[in-house]
């Protein structure tokens, strides 16, 4: 090793020599190396380049070849070696050889430590922006814009459940009684709309811009008025909190969010669909926790019992604290919800909301529409409706 | 071929020259490894820097006659672009959600159709993607570039789709031409002007029976892997032979078998995984069971034990290591191998074209990769 430089002086080098490109031509150039005070490049007597040593860099090359570039020169010229000496002696020669070079040591921590950051921050903003602007842009949403977006919704779940709405005679008759008297005393208008879907679905629902929907399912399994309206209180108090807008905002900004975050690493999809479910569950409990408080303030105010809802949410869902990670439900466990309604409860001191006749007629609302229109072919209602509305029970 | 002998005077051409890679598989590997450890690690946002390690990686190995092309590509650039094509996607889907509204009041499910706009929108960005990345891309020290405009790429792109969605299928080959033609006519190197010389009707002779063959092999499982790996080498084989850049003439060899065993390789390695993440499952509820004392037996039937916090977690560490792993194994074998076998088919006539040419050509931004990385279009 030692004995290179020292031969070296003697003799013409014809082992320095390398292949150069200009930046400006594709043309290879073969050249000779020389170490002055700066590296000289001569393709001939009279075509010298030199690159001073702090100027140049490194640039990416297949092994056993040093690919070198010039700060001072066009952004393209290139100097490539290929003799193992003669590139030790050049990069002996030059300083920061490797300062430019990406991928260097320390630059992964950088990068690491701002995007944790990054992931900070839109984790705070998942968990305290995304609520905040639901709270402050619900009430900047005009009631018409609400109004659009429960017309999209019902259009949609008109087609998923095969528009079977049940409005028999005297059914109908004692819903609008039950509704009407619901409605006043939640201190809502009359421009709410409400109906019985024909579905064996034990639920109900309310859309954005004002509509509430029964489903014939938990009619079946309701044993007396006041556990329906203890349902239809809690779903007026979705409408009256305005919990569909809120839920777009909040959904929609936290979905953005975590999808940001995520980006697109491969397999990324299910930590996306976990936390999105983590996160919108947790919101969503709030909801309904508020809306269980708003049914049972409007049934106190017309002196009915509370537990009933409870006890109808119960008989439809069964004890949940075994099955299911709480964490995960978009509702508090049906055992902690009745147990609120029970602690709530009062004795009747208001007259019946139904008699005893509409409460039958109202049972059998989808008797006479169900019956001949759909028969046994209650097919489509298999499964859980989608989680695309709001403010189910 | 090549019927030079009625002109006898001229020199005889130089024989065409091969297509070297002489990339280190492990290098490789240790690379995209490392690389998927730190995308888990930052939530994502190291992909910039992996692209970017990668294509440095591919393109410095690919030797040309004896010299390695050159990717100059930077990864806050890549940043940078997917910032900014950030701050312009948003408000457009603000406005796609508002016009989807609309549309759903006037007729449910009538939004359907804004989905072309994204489909358009994509093209353009796999147009400009493309620009990108060929501006980067250096030879001998000159860049290659691209000029033509995106838009009109996406129009072009759109209508083809549609004719092939039309037919089927059947009009693909004819819809790769037109789109090869308008990239290849509108790529340089340096004052070397590209152009593409592939003809649907070649590439449909070759692929006909595997276009037959799809819907079939759709239903039979081992066929899919066969029927898609023999496409993609029909599809390099046609697409590799049709690029010109001046007197610059690619041609490849690949067979149609060429492929097939990289996908099987890939596949072998996801039930692989999919073995050792169910042992390892199985494993986790094991010892979660013993910890909550109930025998193996009842393992299954008590449904609190799937949702027990502990076993979440552990099934969580047991996900990101697959996923990890995963990463690796398509990076290997569906970039790396995929690339050194298309490189090893290749070769180049008419070389000597390239000797001299003059450098041209701005560099373009990488706005198009932030674009098609926002619309999830991203190539590699």
């Amino acid at each position: 090793m030692d004995n290179v430089p020292e031969a070296a002086p003697a003799q013409p080098q014809p082992e320095r020599s390398a292949i150069f490109f200009n930046g400006e031509s594709s043309r290879r150039r073969p050249v000779t190396v020389t170490f002055s005070y700066a590296l000289e490049l001569r393709e001939s007597l009279n075509s010298t380049v030199r690159w001073q040593y702090a100027d140049v860099r490194r640039a990416d090359s297949p092994a056993g070849i040093l690919r070198l570039s010039c700060l001072s020169a066009p952004a393209l010229a290139r100097l490539e070696i290929r003799d193992a000496a003669l590139a030790a002696e050049v990069i002996a020669h030059c300083p920061r050889l490797d300062q430019n070079l990406p991928g260097k040591s320390g630059s992964a921590a950088t990068i690491v430590a701002w995007s944790l950051a990054a992931a900070a921050s839109i984790i705070a903003m998942v968990w305290f922006g995304a609520p905040l602007a639901a709270d402050r842009l619900t009430p900047l949403v005009p009631q018409s814009f609400e109004r659009r977006l429960g017309d999209v919704a019902d259009g949609q779940i008109k087609v998923m459940f095969g528009n079977k709405v049940c409005n028999e005679g005297a059914g109908q008759a004692a819903f609008t009684k039950l509704v009407d008297k619901l409605r006043d005393a939640a201190g809502l208008d009359p421009s709410i709309r409400s109906a019985v879907l024909a579905t064996v679905i034990p639920n109900a629902f309310a859309l954005p811009g004002g509509r509430v929907y029964l489903f014939d399912g938990l009619l079946a399994k309701a044993q007396n008025p006041d556990e329906i309206a203890g349902v239809l209180a809690h779903e007026f108090g979705h409408l009256r909190h305005r919990d569909g807008t809120r839920n777009l905002i909040y959904n929609g900004g936290s979905s953005f969010l975590i999808g940001l975050l995520f980006g697109d690493v491969t397999g990324s999809g299910a930590m996306i669909f976990a936390s999105r479910s983590l996160v919108t569950a947790s919101y969503s409990r709030e909801a309904e926790q508020g809306a269980d408080d708003f049914s049972i303030e409007v049934m106190h105010k017309l002196g009915r019992p509370t537990k009933p809802m409870g006890e109808l949410l119960f008989r439809v869902t069964g004890k949940q604290g075994d099955n299911g990670l709480s964490i995960l439900t978009g509702h508090p466990l049906t055992e902690d919800r009745l147990q609120h309604m029970t602690e709530a409860d009062r004795p009747a001191s208001g007259p019946p909301l139904l008699t005893a006749d509409e409460w039958t007629a109202l049972k059998a609302i989808c008797a006479a529409a169900g019956g001949s229109e759909k028969g046994g072919g209650d097919g489509n209602s298999g499964g859980k409706p989608s989680e695309d509305g709001s403010g189910k029970i | 071929m090549n019927q030079m002998m009625m002109v006898p005077p001229q020199p005889a051409p130089p024989p065409p020259l091969p297509l070297a890679f002489s990339g280190d598989r492990g290098e490789f590997r240790r690379l995209v490894t490392r690389g998927a450890a730190l995308e888990l690690v930052t939530v994502g946002f190291y992909r910039f820097w992996l692209a970017t390690d990668i294509r440095r990686h591919l393109w410095s190995n690919t030797v040309i006659d004896g010299d390695a092309a050159e990717y100059t590509g930077r990864a806050r650039e890549l940043l940078i672009g997917f910032l900014i094509a950030m701050a312009i996607i948003v408000p457009i889907y603000l406005a796609y959600f508002i016009a989807g509204l609309e549309a759903e009041r006037f007729k449910a499910f009538a939004s359907t159709p804004l989905v072309l706009f994204f489909y358009v929108f994509g093209q353009f960005a796999i147009y400009r993607a493309r620009r990108y990345r060929l501006t980067r891309t250096v030879w001998r020290g000159v860049r290659f570039w691209m000029s033509g405009s995106g838009w009109a790429y996406a129009g072009w792109s759109m209508l083809w789709g549609l004719g092939t969605v039309l037919t089927l299928g059947l009009l693909l080959p004819w819809r790769e031409a037109a789109l090869e033609r308008y990239k290849m006519r509108h790529s340089y190197y340096g004052d070397l002007q590209g152009s593409f010389e592939g003809r649907g009707w070649e590439f449909f002779k070759r692929g006909w029976w595997l276009w037959l063959l799809a819907p079939f092999s759709f239903y039979l499982f081992p066929a899919a892997p066969f029927v898609y790996a023999a496409y993609k080498a029909v599809e390099w084989r046609w697409w590799l032979s049709g690029i010109r850049f001046g007197g610059v003439r690619l041609e490849s060899t690949m067979r149609r078998s060429a492929l097939i065993g990289l996908y099987w390789k890939v596949i072998g390695w996801f039930l692989l995984f999919a073995l050792a993440i169910g042992a390892y499952l199985v494993g986790c509820a094991a010892l979660v069971a013993s910890m909550h004392g109930i025998a193996m037996a009842m393992l299954f039937k008590t449904p609190a034990l799937l949702h027990s916090i502990p076993l979440i977690v552990l099934a969580g560490i047991g996900y990101l290591a697959t996923v990890l792993g995963l990463n690796v194994v398509m990076r290997v074998y569906l970039l790396r191998d995929l690339w050194a076998r298309v490189v090893a088919s290749t070769t180049v006539h008419g070389i000597e074209a390239a000797a001299n040419v003059s450098a041209r050509g701005e560099l373009a931004n990488a706005l198009g990769e932030g674009f098609a990385d926002g619309l999830d279009v991203a190539g590699f």
